[in-house]
């Protein structure tokens, strides 16, 4: 009989007090496996949102913001000088258009028409242009309260000069359409094409176009289907899902071809910096309004309010990691006292193993691989406890933490947790962000959970197996 | 051949220097059967530990076969202990959730010997001390006191030792089985020509062996020397 197959065997000599063991360490385990899937879910969006919309920034015309305001547009040339602040990461143009469906452009004066205004948000300066697509959004009441007052007040739909505010004509919402530098969306995250492909290279033109979810249905388009901007037929290269229906009633083009459909060559409705971490997001912002001068561009931090929920994300990390090194501390404390509780019921015996010649590492030995039975057996139950338990302890603390920065973040006069570009726009909610963390137990993460535990184990089970080594055979005899 | 040489070993207990073994000499020739008596508290296990190399001497050596214990390193006193000693102890002292066969392989298996060769010894000496075949793979502590006992032994004799040192070998036996395992040691000590030394209070049991040493305060004397039981003509 081999030294480990004896350990086996010793780990099963009480079957009631193993299974007792089992189960405590199974405890302790499995809530150090939960505590390190919760840890790396943190970790994993964290790091998402530090590499996306954590670090960005955005650049609007001074004077502009969305479909408001005046003031001179951004150019090609600057996006050359934001690159060069230190920091920066990636600089993306974007030139925004509102494409008319062609019901609306029916109705209006001219086919393209440079607009002023219109709610809902987006990049701003943007130019009409007609459409043979489908607004993918009904205009509803909240679409014709805000044509009714852009009719009589900045004409919305293109009708200044010839609008009639008492008989307005049936309203129909316009498109977003963009043109991008990358593949991302206005607010610099990667797009999510679902089906088809990307655009190539996103500075020449090209008539080939990116269409959303909602969209495409609306006009019933699939890759490869077309449509009309201006009169130019596009071609649907792929198809995005942006998350939100507001996102997914857009259309996005390269940068060159939506300078080249607004006449505006070189000419920028905005910029999307990213900045290479998050600490420096407010060194970067500043650098980058000094570089593009306060006159001409103004530089946005919109999604601050996710500083307060990966600050909160970062608590979660330090709770879990904190509550994993602590539970696997309790496993190996655990595996000592009960180790040093079978040494000493064990004396006897070992002191007749020593007479017959067992050498101290021998012994040892035998003692470390039978702690290390029990850590095995805890290991698969704890794992099992780990796989049904992370999601809830993880929820549970992420949970806890966004109440809190929830509640720091309203202040004593309350106000909403939403915020950022538009209001409750695809990125307000921080809160969103935090229940978003979705913690699986994947088997990499629950290995490497298991190989600490086991690491933990051997630590704790050298300290009774070296305790072995002074036990003197003598002592067997005397107990004769 | 076993040589002892004026060994003395004392302990402190307050004030008072006790010496339960104190300057005893004596030598044991290959494959002698040899018995101590004495009362209880008289030093016997001391002496045994002493020879057995379980306890250290105050002072004296103890030589077999002309390599003198005294300075040797405890990793040297393991391999002694594992490669010349056997002990047969009063309480059987065997691993209990072992068989019989794994509990005679272990001082094999600590001596570096391959699986199947330990197997076979552990059976034959099984065989030898006159286990029956179908208890050998049964769990020790579900065998008799006298079935443990010739466990032990078998277990004793495992790496061909030089010295068995038998510590009151019959002391949880009934009369009958001790008997039956001071006859086996007897002719263990013949057939295996394996020196054995019995611990003992049992005057009866040590009129069976061939030389018999009185400990008395810690010092020895020499009883009688007689044939050996069962050793014929």
């Amino acid at each position: 009989m081999s030294v480990l197959a004896r350990s086996v065997g010793n780990a099963f000599r009480n079957k009631i007090r193993t299974a007792a063991v089992v189960a405590v360490l199974a405890v302790a385990i499995g809530l150090a496996l939960a505590m390190l899937v919760a840890n790396q879910a943190v970790v994993g969006k964290v790091q998402e949102l530090n590499a996306s919309v954590g670090t960005v920034l955005t650049v609007n015309p001074a004077g502009a913001q969305g479909f408001d305001g005046g003031g001179e547009p951004l150019t090609t040339a600057q996006t050359a000088t934001a690159a060069a602040v230190p920091n920066v990461v990636s600089v993306v143009g974007m030139k925004a258009l509102r494409l008319q469906t062609e019901t609306a452009a029916s109705s209006s004066t001219t086919g393209t028409t440079t607009q002023q205004a219109g709610p809902g948000g987006g990049p701003g300066g943007g130019t009409s242009v007609v459409t043979n697509l489908q607004a993918a959004i009904d205009a509803g009441t909240l679409g014709n309260r805000n044509n009714t007052s852009g009719s009589t007040g900045t004409g919305s739909t293109g009708t200044t000069g010839t609008g009639n505010a008492g008989t307005a004509p049936a309203f129909s919402l316009p498109i977003t359409a963009t043109g991008i530098g990358a593949e991302v969306d206005t607010a610099g995250k990667a797009l999510n094409i679902t089906s088809g492909t990307g655009l190539g290279d996103y500075t020449v033109a090209s008539t080939k176009a990116l269409i959303g979810t909602t969209l495409a249905e609306k006009n019933s388009l699939k890759a490869g289907s077309t449509f009309t901007i201006a009169g130019t037929t596009f071609t649907v290269a792929g198809i995005f899902d942006a998350g939100t229906t507001f996102g997914n009633n857009a259309v996005y083009t390269t940068l060159a071809e939506a300078q080249a459909l607004a006449a505006t060559p070189g000419e920028l409705s905005s910029m999307v910096v990213t900045v290479n971490s998050m600490e420096n997001v407010d060194a970067a912002k500043t650098a980058l309004q000094a570089a593009l001068g306060s006159g001409k561009a103004d530089v946005t931090q919109g999604q601050r309010n996710l500083q307060t929920a990966v600050s909160s994300l970062d608590s979660v990390k330090n709770i879990s990691l904190v509550a994993f090194i602590a539970a696997l501390g309790t496993a190996g404390l655990i595996i000592l006292l009960i180790m040093v509780m079978l040494v000493r019921e064990r004396r006897r015996e070992i002191g007749v193993l020593k007479a017959i010649g067992a050498r101290n590492r021998t012994i040892g030995v035998q003692f470390v691989l039978e702690a290390l039975v029990l850590v095995a057996l805890g290991s698969v139950v704890g794992a099992a406890i780990a796989s049904f338990a992370s999601g809830g302890i993880a929820s549970a603390l992420i949970s806890s933490n966004s109440t809190t920065a929830a509640t720091n973040q309203r202040g004593p006069g309350g106000g909403g947790f939403g915020g950022g570009l538009g209001g409750g726009g695809p990125f307000g909610g921080a809160s969103q962000l935090l229940t978003s963390v979705t913690a699986s137990a994947s088997p990499g993460v629950i290995a490497a959970g298991v190989v600490a535990v086991f690491g933990v184990a051997v630590v704790g089970a050298l300290v009774p197996a070296l305790l072995t080594a002074r036990i003197r055979p003598i002592e067997v005899l005397r107990g004769e | 051949m076993i040589e002892v040489k004026d060994l003395v070993r004392q302990f402190k207990s307050g004030d008072r220097t006790i010496k339960p073994v104190n300057g005893v000499s004596f030598e044991l020739e290959k494959g002698t059967l040899a018995s101590i008596v004495g009362k209880s508290g008289s030093g016997k296990s001391t002496l045994l530990s002493l020879l057995g190399a379980l306890d250290k001497p105050t002072s004296g050596d103890v030589v077999v076969d002309g390599v003198s214990l005294a300075g040797l390193p405890a990793s040297k006193l393991t391999e002694y202990r594992r490669r010349d000693i056997g002990f047969v102890f009063q309480q059987f002292n065997l691993i209990p959730n072992l068989s019989a066969v794994d509990n005679v392989m272990l001082p094999m298996e600590f001596a570096g010997m391959r699986k199947a060769a330990r197997l076979e010894r552990a059976r034959s000496l099984l065989e030898q001390v006159q286990l029956d075949p179908e208890k050998q793979s049964r769990r020790v502590n579900k065998l008799s006191g006298g079935e443990q006992q010739r466990v032990a032994i078998a277990r004793a004799l495992a790496n061909e030792p030089k010295l068995i040192l038998a510590d009151e070998p019959t002391g949880n036996l009934d009369e009958q089985t001790g008997e039956h395992i001071i006859e086996l040691l007897s002719s263990l000590s013949r057939d295996h020509n394996t020196t054995i030394l019995v611990v003992t209070h049992d005057r009866s049991l040590a009129q069976k062996t061939e030389r018999r040493f009185r400990l008395q305060q810690g010092k020895l004397s020499e009883e009688t020397v007689r044939p050996r039981v069962g050793a014929g003509a």
